[in-house]
């Protein structure tokens, strides 16, 4: 039987190109080689597997290049057509793991081949890409390699022979929203006592169905003095200037917008409308202001019912963005809005 | 209280002129059997079959199953207030047959769910491949309504259990277990430094074909109790249950509870098993409220470190395990709880009708919506009619070469919410 | 709660048959998930639920017949648990798929029977309140 043929991502760090100084390192396809950690592999895949090609990428050329290393590695994968393509294990490295997962989901979607990585659960990349991937969990540095390399290198075999990948917790990849059964070692019910006098004793123990998200924040206290507070617009309703200079996708966004209303008192047809699918558009690009009111906003601020609108307002479309992207851009905004003393904000959806 | 519980291992079951155990081998008398099981004159006929583990058989649409036992010393007999006389149970000495289930097959509604596959693939998912099953199909007298259709059935099988126990009066168990729990201020005397446990079981209970007997008593109708736990090991609970094959819980479940079995394992060790509380899932919300109200107080009297609470069947008894889970969380009571999932067969919805974030410690028995392909077997005992209809069986149910393919939730037992297997998910 | 306090919503025949006129029934012949979604309408009117929208362990769309107990009256304010409990339901719809065409019309007199006590039981506890 022919060996199955792998294709292996690595930064610079782990081809031994150098450390922070070689990340602006452009991408590099070294055909017929395993390196570094794929020397690991090769040893974990026996005679069954082998890597034919290593793509070799700075972690910074990756991330500051997004789209064109994206299409340059995607051109290699395809020409050397693996029956898998595996990326890291990038431990706790941040760019390195948001590289990985970007470049294994892009495989995975765009050229139809499974994918997969590893990394430590609080990399950023594992959040961002374990739901488009298998995503391993491993240690959070490479002394975890050996164990992060027995996971990856059979969950890779199997998905290049395209057999059934059991649940999580067997295989150690991330928990992705999909369920999977499996016969655990022990009966319900033993399993039920043993997680009751763990919770009892004060010791961690996972649950086996994590309850869907409530992700409830506790309501600021009110304003006292309206009069003098500075309001800011944001909004997941996908209201652009128009033409949508900055591209935000009408579906599942990967970026916000920041934009200048300084003299703008009325949003109109000819000036501004929404990115967002998933709804009829008419109502929202006739009159923008119905979903993000500056109107309104300028007329209490004329009134002193407020004391300033912000001149900045922050967008992007909430139709099937990810919870992960979702608050990474909150998290951005929530700062910058925070920076230019807003106190209060408005926050609008469609 | 003390039960002292004696095993008996069955081998094998043959049918015989006589009905009797002997070397661990049951011979069973059909004629005697029918007798017994044909007492109700709402029954018509009975059909005797044995399904071995590995055999080539499928039974369905299962009914019940049922642990043959015998009370032979204490208060009153085996299924009180229903088969013996009420009594209080849970004391003495009881026996049981190990290995052996009596099974109750039959159509009384034209979606009657309920399959047990002794080998294969299908045989890896319910708990009745593994034990030799005296199965009897029963058909009643014509006209009969589906209710009392029910209940002669269920009847039927109990009694012929009662029956099969008996042979085991006079014989010597191969192993005894004794179980015993404290009264309140003993167990505080005695074990001062171990938690407080107790279990906390939801019965179904909504109406034909979906309910559950505590001592006879139709649990719609009672608020919140306390057992002694080994009360259910002479069986006061008994199941009245049809729909939900992969997790309704059949008399055999109650009869041999995992959770009490579990608890009583680590009594008096890393726990102390104060007691059993039950509690139901009706239809009407006003009486979830009153009952998880009752559940909490109880476990609040009982002056409770944790619980375990057990789940039983599909869609709104979510809303009564999150209700039963977030008050008694709410008085500073631990909880875990036990449920399974329908998750989609592609394991990607959501997995209960409710949900809170008090429930942070769940075990789960799988999602029930995993297709499973079922191949043909030579025997069937009952009928395939109905297989296409049941629940979880779909357009391609039946495939070309006589194999099924169907969802776990149509395997009895499958995905039991008291934690009988050990199947699981992530 | 009498019969004056409450409203049924059915799309199974069985429950006018049971049933008087002294009972407040809105019967459509329409899906399950319809019933279900008719049901969630009113809950945003200011109806409550009474009885659980998943009654039963024979599942959506295995059975077509759906029963559910609402408040007669509204209230001003949207009960959030209602809604919680029917939205779930609705979703819950989406994961069973069954061959449905092939039943016996004794078979859709058994789901009929079933629906009918499952509501029975709710009635029963209405009544006494």
């Amino acid at each position: 039987m022919a060996k199955i043929k792998v294709v292996h991502y690595i930064n610079q760090f782990f081809a031994q190109v150098g450390g922070e100084e070689k990340a602006d390192y452009p991408a590099e396809l070294r055909i017929g080689e395993a390196v570094g950690p794929g020397l690991a592999f090769a040893a974990n895949f026996k005679d069954e597997a082998e890597i034919i090609a290593t793509i070799v990428c700075g972690d910074s050329y990756f991330n500051e290049n997004l789209e064109k290393a994206k299409k340059d590695i995607l051109a290699m994968v395809r020409e050397q057509a693996p029956d898998v393509f595996i990326a890291g294990p990038a431990f706790n490295a941040g760019r390195y793991g948001v590289a990985c997962g970007t470049i294994a989901a892009a495989v995975q979607e765009e050229l139809g081949i499974p994918a997969v990585s590893g990394m430590y659960v609080e990399n950023p990349g594992a959040d961002m890409f374990k739901n488009q991937i298998y995503m391993v969990v491993t240690k959070n540095n490479a002394a975890g390699m050996r164990d992060a390399v027995s996971k990856m290198a059979p969950l890779a075999l199997k998905l290049a022979k395209g057999e059934t990948v059991g649940a999580s917790v067997e295989e150690g990849y991330m928990p992705n929203g999909t369920r999977v059964n499996f016969f655990d070692k022990k009966r319900g019910s033993e399993r039920a006592v043993q997680m009751l006098l763990k919770k009892l004793a004060g010791k961690a123990f996972e649950t086996e169905y994590p309850m869907p998200n409530f992700d409830r924040v506790e309501p600021s206290p009110p304003i006292k003095d309206l009069s003098h507070a500075k309001i800011a617009l944001v909004t997941s309703g996908g209201i652009v200037p128009k033409g949508n200079p900055d591209h935000i996708e009408s579906s599942s966004a990967s970026r916000y917008g920041e934009y200048d209303i300084t003299g703008v008192s009325d949003l109109t047809e000819d000036t501004y409308e929404t990115a967002h699918g998933g709804y009829d558009p008419v109502y929202a690009n006739k009159d923008a202001d119905r979903v993000l009111p500056v109107d309104v906003l300028r007329d209490l601020e004329k009134e002193g019912a407020i004391g300033k609108l912000h001149n900045l307002f922050y967008t992007t479309v909430g139709n099937g963005t990810s919870v992960a992207s979702a608050k990474a851009f909150a998290a951005e905004i929530a700062a910058k809005l925070k920076k230019d003393g807003v106190d209060a904000v408005i926050l609008t959806s469609t | 209280m003390r039960l002292e519980m004696g095993y008996i291992y069955i081998k094998d079951i043959q049918f015989s002129g006589e009905s009797k155990i002997e070397d661990g081998t049951l011979y069973v008398s059909e004629e005697s059997a029918k007798a017994v099981a044909l007492e109700d004159e709402k029954l018509k006929s009975v059909s005797f079959d044995i399904a071995r583990p590995g055999e080539s058989i499928r039974i369905t649409p299962v009914k019940d199953v049922i642990e043959p036992r015998v009370k032979v010393e204490g208060r009153g007999g085996i299924f009180p207030g229903v088969i013996s006389k009420i009594d209080t149970v849970g004391e003495g000495k009881t026996y049981a047959l190990k290995g052996m289930a009596v099974v109750t097959a039959g159509k009384i509604v034209g979606f009657q769910e309920g399959i047990i596959d002794m080998t294969g693939p299908g045989a890896d998912y319910t708990p009745f491949s593994k034990t030799l099953n005296l199965v009897m199909v029963c058909e009643a007298v014509d006209g009969i309504e589906p209710h009392e259709y029910e209940k002669a059935v269920r009847l039927a099988g109990l009694r012929v259990a009662v029956y099969i126990g008996e042979l085991a009066r006079t014989l010597t168990p191969d192993e005894t277990k004794v179980y015993e729990t404290c009264t309140l201020k003993e167990g505080i005397e005695k074990y001062p430094e171990l938690p407080r446990v107790a279990y906390v079981q939801m019965l179904q209970s909504q109406g034909l074909l979906h309910d559950t007997y505590v001592y006879g008593v139709d649990a719609k109708r009672i608020v919140p109790t306390i057992l002694n736990p080994t009360e259910i090991m002479d069986g006061a609970i008994i199941s009245g249950n049809c729909v939900s094959a992969c997790d309704k819980n059949p008399t055999y479940v109650h009869l041999n509870n995992p959770v009490v079995h579990d608890l009583f394992e680590q009594h008096g060790k890393t726990l102390n098993f104060v007691g059993q509380i039950i509690t139901n899932e009706n239809v009407y919300l006003a009486e979830k409220q009153r009952s998880s109200d009752w559940t909490a107080k109880l476990c609040k009297i009982l002056d409770l470190d944790g619980v375990i609470i057990s789940q039983e069947g599909f869609g709104n008894p979510d809303t009564d395990l999150i209700m039963n889970c977030k008050k008694i969380e709410a008085e500073g009571i631990k909880t875990v709880i036990i449920t399974d999932e329908y998750a989609g067969r592609d394991g990607k919805s959501q997995s209960l009708a409710d949900a809170d974030a008090a429930a942070d410690a769940v075990i789960t028995g799988g999602n029930a919506n995993q297709v499973v392909i079922l191949p043909k077997l030579n025997k069937v005992i009952g009928t395939l009619d109905y297989v296409t209809k049941i629940a979880g069986a779909s357009e391609e149910t039946l495939r070309g070469d006589g194999s099924l393919e169907v969802e776990l939730q149509v395997i009895t037992g499958a995905t039991n919410e008291t934690g009988f297997n050990c199947l699981s998910a992530r | 709660m009498n019969q004056n306090s409450y409203k049924i919503i059915t799309n199974n025949p069985l429950v006018l048959k049971k049933l008087d006129k002294a009972y407040d029934i809105i019967f459509h012949e329409i899906s399950y998930e319809e019933i279900l979604r008719e049901v969630r309408d009113r809950i945003h009117e200011g109806h409550r639920l009474l009885s659980h929208p998943l009654s039963g362990s024979v599942k959506p769309n295995e059975t077509p017949y759906k029963s559910i107990l609402i408040t007669k009256g509204k209230e001003m304010k949207l009960d959030l648990k209602s809604l919680e409990l029917i939205e779930n339901a609705i979703l819950a719809c989406g994961k069973f798929h069954f061959k449905t065409d092939t039943y016996t019309s004794e078979t859709y007199k058994d789901f009929q029977l079933i629906d009918w006590t499952l509501l029975e039981s709710g009635l029963e506890a209405a009544d006494v309140w």
